[in-house]
């Protein structure tokens, strides 16, 4: 391109072409046009101007750029519109590209044909004199009207083209968008992977049991815990030891009973192997896979392998079983939230887990009659305010309200021992 | 990398796009927010983030801090827990801020604001500051105490660029007083300069010359020490100024001080907010009325003036949005300001003789025509000595859209005076219909039936304090175990024990912190606790240094406990009456 420039440059000067004759023959291709009087501007020429070259050529001949995209496709493009990009402009000017088909300006990656096109109707209406300040927001305010999407490409492509104005209206609509969300929203608006750790974060943000089955699963434990302990203290009451060893199942499915002591229920064979199981396998404390965020169970973890096989030795040491009534609280209330952030063998968790679930299965039937009820206690069941995203079967769920309220621990009784 | 793959994929949505839509995007929640989304966007706005607020300075190391935001230009930290305030707190208990101070004039030579609060900051810190950072504009301590005006000599010779200079109520040692001529003659940058908790003498020539070089100065506030009459000649100095604390408001009555200080103050049209007024004499009142009108906030806690005076005054403020008065004003005055301040938003009533006996005219009516009158009002602080559940339940209908309410009668325990009821009620309704209440101090008699209406209702309550209050453990539980967005709790006085603390202990975790003084808790809960929740630092503080703590059993009462999350690990600087367990 350069060279032909320069051969006809050498021509034309030594020919004393005048450009503005040229014009006259209609045969003279456009291109050839520009070209001449690109050649005339770098010869110092300035016999004549751009202006007069648009008032003397036809109309046919309005100035043109053109344009290709990544993907190939080429555009033909008003001058004065894609100028408005200062990066085609700066093509245009330094290197010469853009004034035929052949020899289109090739944008960046960043700009596809839709993009463009809308690009170039934000530089048509901008660049255009004698517009209000008015106006201008006016467009501008229905031009960032899009989906979020829209604007991300909008952004990057007018970045790519160095169109500043475009660039801040852009962002400033999506730091608008980001504003308020959380990070959740953030990431399913703009389709942005899960992908940080615990330690990448400043403080810790989640509640490591968001889980609810792992809460739910804690709160067994706790309130087996707080049994031990209150029973420790009253050392009395020797008599009533009807269960033996095989604690940590027995005890917490006959508090889930209501602690009436089902005993029919608590000395079935199947617990008792279960249980066995269990005290073997918190020997070894395994890695934790029980969350799906990997975020919220990484120190969470950390706890169960220290004391994992702490929780099994007491279990085995206990030596009543005697779940009253008692609220952790001296006076009556309604709450039963007690449960503390316990370490638990990951093992150990997953059998009472599948526990629960079968627990839980069993009440189904009867749960749904209960529904009224269960809308009186969602502040009660979590413990920290935090609504529980139940991943899993609404049965859980209610598996997890009913456990903690003690007015449903009547009816489980009612209702396990029927289908036992 | 923008993102995984689809259309976020990182080669059509290059970092510095990011950063740019990150750079319109400055509250911490939102920032924080950022953050958390995704690995790329953590790295992007990690490189971008200029200001930080660490709200409780042993959260994190500050390493830490800088390790990870490396471009940081404004940092705010706070030390001390609140009830440090009321002396609930050792003065040797901690909050330094040179292990900060250090780290920021190592790892940061760009930083441009720092502000502190609540923290031991000492003349070396000062100094340190003055030379690290060649672009140093904004120094504010707040309630911060450990330096002496040489250091803020030292601030003022080094810091050549300085725009901010602004100290809150610290306990500052005068041992130069002269540290005002420290700064140069070439120097002009200063915006603002607060120096009214500075006790000791100023010298007036050398800070007359100084306001007069400092043209753009904006705020203004002398403490009690400049006299009158000086006031006049540096109002005719810095006509300009927004934000002014007058010195001591007193003088004999001369007219021709008179005339010449209503003359200045009426050459200030740009007033916006007025303080100081120490030792205030009802005489000089009227020197201000010109510049009433376009007074948005005006401080008179320190003028003890009777209400009739006050009255008059305020009354002309038709444009008042924020009111801190004596309860010298009387319901009488509040109810003036009720039918002339419309756009009142935050008021507060601080008392002129909290522990005499005088009686005051300062009652519940005085709250209730407020609320009543002011749409607007937002934020109240209101000490008195009666109140009722009626005005309480009158107040929230009147005004749904508080977001601060702090009520502070003196004598613990006081019922409400007519029905001799609890102040349950009342403080129900509050939490019911104030949906956006972000702050709230409770008082008066209290059952544990308003802590079960706090917790279910009181979504947005960041920050709660509670004293004398609650039957038993289950007030701290329902407090816990509810009020969703709570980050700051603190208890003084309360018989709360140690079962909601561990039955909750995770809760503790998505607190900022949790201060219990004279509760029920035992030694063997926070051992327990200490040993559930790894990050979480649980400071046992014995102020009668019984002897170590290791050899003390499980239920030995712990006197004050100060809980907080953390990822840096117990802290190394504790003096002998704290243990972490």
């Amino acid at each position: 391109m350069f060279a032909l420039c320069d051969s006809i440059s050498t021509i034309l000067t030594f020919m004393c072409f005048d450009v503005l004759s040229l014009a006259r023959f209609p045969s003279v291709r456009v291109d050839m046009l520009h070209l001449m009087a690109r050649v005339a501007d770098r010869q110092g020429c300035d016999r004549i101007s751009r202006k007069e070259m648009a008032i003397t050529k036809p109309e046919a001949m309005k100035s043109y750029i053109w344009l290709q995209t990544a993907d190939g496709s080429i555009q033909q493009v008003e001058e004065e519109v894609a100028m408005f990009c200062p990066m085609i402009c700066r093509e245009r000017v330094q290197s010469g590209m853009g004034s035929s088909k052949n020899f289109a300006i090739s944008l960046p990656e960043r700009v596809n044909p839709a993009i463009l096109s809308l690009i170039l109707d934000y530089c048509r209406f901008h660049q255009a004199p004698g517009r209000s300040n008015k106006e201008r927001k006016s467009f501008d305010e229905k031009f960032i009207k899009t989906d979020t999407k829209q604007l991300c490409e909008l952004a990057s492509a007018a970045d790519s083209l160095q169109l500043r104005p475009l660039v801040d209206l852009t962002s400033r609509a999506l730091a608008r968008i980001i504003e308020g969300r959380t990070p959740e929203e953030i990431r399913e608006i703009f389709h942005l992977p899960d992908d940080l750790t615990e330690e990448e974060k400043l403080e810790p943000l989640r509640n490591a049991t968001n889980d609810p089955r792992i809460r739910l699963l804690n709160r067994l434990y706790a309130k087996k815990r707080k049994e031990l302990k209150e029973r420790q203290r009253v050392k009395d009451d020797e008599a009533e030891d009807q269960h033996v060893d095989e604690r940590s199942v027995d005890e917490l499915l006959s508090f889930i009973n209501g602690g009436d002591g089902d005993s029919k229920f608590i000395r079935s064979a199947k617990n008792k192997k279960k249980n066995r199981r269990r005290r073997d396998l918190s020997e070894e404390p395994s890695t934790n896979e029980l969350s799906n965020k990997q975020k919220e169970s990484t120190s969470y973890s950390v706890g169960f392998h220290e004391s994992g096989a702490g929780i099994s030795s007491n279990s085995a040491r206990n030596s009543e079983m005697h779940y009253d009534s008692e609220d952790v609280f001296p006076g009556k209330l309604e709450f039963d939230d007690d449960y503390v952030d316990d370490e638990l063998d990951p093992a150990m968790k997953e059998e009472l887990d599948r526990e629960v679930e079968d627990f839980a299965r069993r009440l189904n039937s009867n749960w749904l009659s209960l529904s009224q009820e269960r809308r009186l206690i969602p502040n009660i069941m979590n413990g920290n305010g935090l609504i529980p995203r139940c991943e899993d079967t609404t049965m859980l769920r209610c598996c997890e309200e009913i456990l903690l309220d003690q007015r449903f621990a009547a009816f489980a009784t009612y209702s396990f021992s029927s289908v036992e | 990398m923008g993102g995984g793959g689809g259309w976020m994929a990182a080669a059509m949505f290059p970092d510095e796009v990011w950063e740019y839509v990150f750079s319109f995007v400055e509250g911490d929640v939102e920032r924080n927010a950022i953050s958390l989304v995704c690995r790329g966007w953590h790295r992007i706005e990690r490189r971008c983030r200029r200001r930080i607020f660490v709200g409780n300075c042993y959260a994190v190391s500050p390493q830490t801090v800088l390790r990870r935001f490396p471009e940081v230009r404004a940092v705010t930290i706070k030390g001390k827990p609140h009830f440090a305030d009321f002396n609930l707190v050792p003065s040797d208990w901690g909050g330094g801020a040179s292990v900060w101070v250090e780290a920021l004039a190592e790892a940061c030579p760009q930083l441009e604001e720092l502000r502190l609060k609540r923290m031991v900051v000492t003349d070396d810190c000062l100094e340190l500051i003055g030379r690290s950072f060649r672009n140093f504009k904004v120094l504010s301590l707040t309630s911060c105490e450990g330096f002496s005006t040489a250091g803020l000599a030292s601030v003022a010779k080094n810091c050549r660029n300085l725009r901010e200079l602004d100290l809150q109520e610290n306990v500052i040692e005068d041992n130069c007083s002269n540290w005002l001529s420290h700064f140069p003659e070439s120097f002009t940058s200063l915006i603002s300069l607060n120096i009214a908790c500075l006790d000791g003498d100023v010298n007036l020539f050398i800070l007359e010359r100084l306001v007069s070089r400092c043209s753009n100065l904006k705020t203004l506030r002398l403490n009690h020490s400049v006299p009158l009459d000086r006031l006049v000649s540096i109002l005719l100095k810095a006509p300009q100024l927004v934000d002014l604390g007058t010195g001591r408001f007193s003088a004999d009555s001369r007219p021709e001080l008179l005339a010449k200080l209503e003359s200045s103050f009426a050459g200030c049209r740009n007033l916006k907010s007025l303080s100081g007024f120490y030792e205030a004499v009802p005489a000089y009142l009227p020197t201000i009325f010109s510049v009433c009108d376009g007074l948005s906030s005006l401080n008179l806690s320190y003028a003890t003036i009777q209400s009739a005076e006050l009255t008059k005054l305020i009354t002309r403020c038709k444009n008042l949005q924020r009111l801190w008065v004596m309860d010298l004003i009387e319901d009488t005055g509040l109810e003036a300001v009720a039918s002339s301040c419309k756009l009142l938003k935050e008021l507060r009533v601080f008392p002129f003789d909290p522990y005499g006996a005088e009686h005051v005219s300062l009652t519940e009516r005085g709250l209730v025509s407020v609320s009543a009158g002011c749409p607007m009002l937002r934020s109240v602080l209101y000490f008195c000595q009666q109140m009722t559940n009626a005005a309480l339940i009158t107040v929230a209908m009147n005004s749904p859209h508080l977001t601060c309410f702090r009520l502070c009668i003196m004598e613990p325990h006081t019922p409400d005076y007519l029905t001799r009821q609890p102040l349950d009620a009342g403080f129900s309704a509050i939490v019911e219909s104030c949906k956006e209440l972000r702050r709230l101090s409770l008082s008066g008699r209290l059952t544990d039936r308003v802590f079960k209406s706090i917790g279910t209702h009181a979504d947005q309550v960041k920050m709660l304090s509670v004293a004398f209050a609650g039957d038993s453990d289950a007030g701290l539980h329902y407090i816990l175990s509810g009020c969703k967005s709570l980050k700051k709790l603190e208890i003084r006085d309360c018989p709360f024990g140690d079962k909601p603390l561990l039955a909750n202990a995770s809760k503790l975790e998505t607190m900022r912190s949790l201060w219990m003084s004279s509760c029920s808790v035992s030694l063997g809960a926070c051992r327990l606790l200490a040993q559930r929740m790894p990050r979480l630092n649980v400071e046992v503080i014995d102020e009668r240094r019984g002897g170590p703590l290791a050899s003390r059993p499980n239920d030995c009462h712990v006197e004050k406990l100060y809980i907080y999350r953390t990822v840096a690990g117990r802290r190394s600087d504790m003096p002998a009456c704290v243990w972490t367990l």
